[in-house]
């Protein structure tokens, strides 16, 4: 499962600890690495995720429909589930402000109902570390 | 002419530097059937 993780795209280094059954990536410099393809890679090695948590630093956004995001780049964004953490991060939405923002980006569904690792990840504010 | 086109670099940068400085940091995961 290292050498499978550590072969995606914006993957720096990989490292596992079979003890807690964690997995920590770190991805290159731009920061360039695509969440939803890393937890296909998991799968794909024939191991459950059971929660995948990230750290990001970019900008909140609002949709038309009132529906907030993460944008950490032009072309990359994670929408955010609602929660009381959302609420502090609200006013900055379509500021020029920067917040680094820790999540949880996917959580296996407690049953032993299948699921898929396609499913579109929303991120759930565990943190807010910083706003710039 | 010249400082005209410096401060329209200017404000264009400052426009884009925020998000170019965005990115995702860092990724964990919990695993399950890990042998």
């Amino acid at each position: 499962m290292k050498q499978h993780l550590g072969r995606q795209s914006g993957v720096q280094s990989v490292d596992v600890s079979l003890i807690d059954g964690k997995v920590d990536v770190t991805p290159k410099e731009d920061g360039q690495i695509d969440p939803a393809q890393l937890l296909k890679a998991v799968y794909d090695s024939g191991v459950t995720v059971a929660e995948m948590d990230l750290t990001a630093r970019g900008k909140i956004v609002k949709d038309a429909a009132g529906n907030f995001a993460l944008q950490v780049s032009p072309n990359q964004s994670f929408a955010i589930a609602h929660n009381d953490l959302l609420k502090t991060v609200e006013p900055l939405a379509d500021s020029s402000a920067v917040v680094t923002i820790r999540g949880e980006l996917y959580r296996k569904p407690a049953g032993k109902k299948k699921t898929s690792a396609s499913a579109p990840l929303k991120l759930l504010i565990l943190e807010v570390q910083k706003k710039e | 002419m010249n400082t005209r086109k410096l401060a329209l670099l200017f404000l264009l940068g400052s426009a884009f530097a925020p998000i170019s400085q965005a990115q995702i940091k860092h990724i964990e995961m919990r695993v399950e059937g890990m042998t």
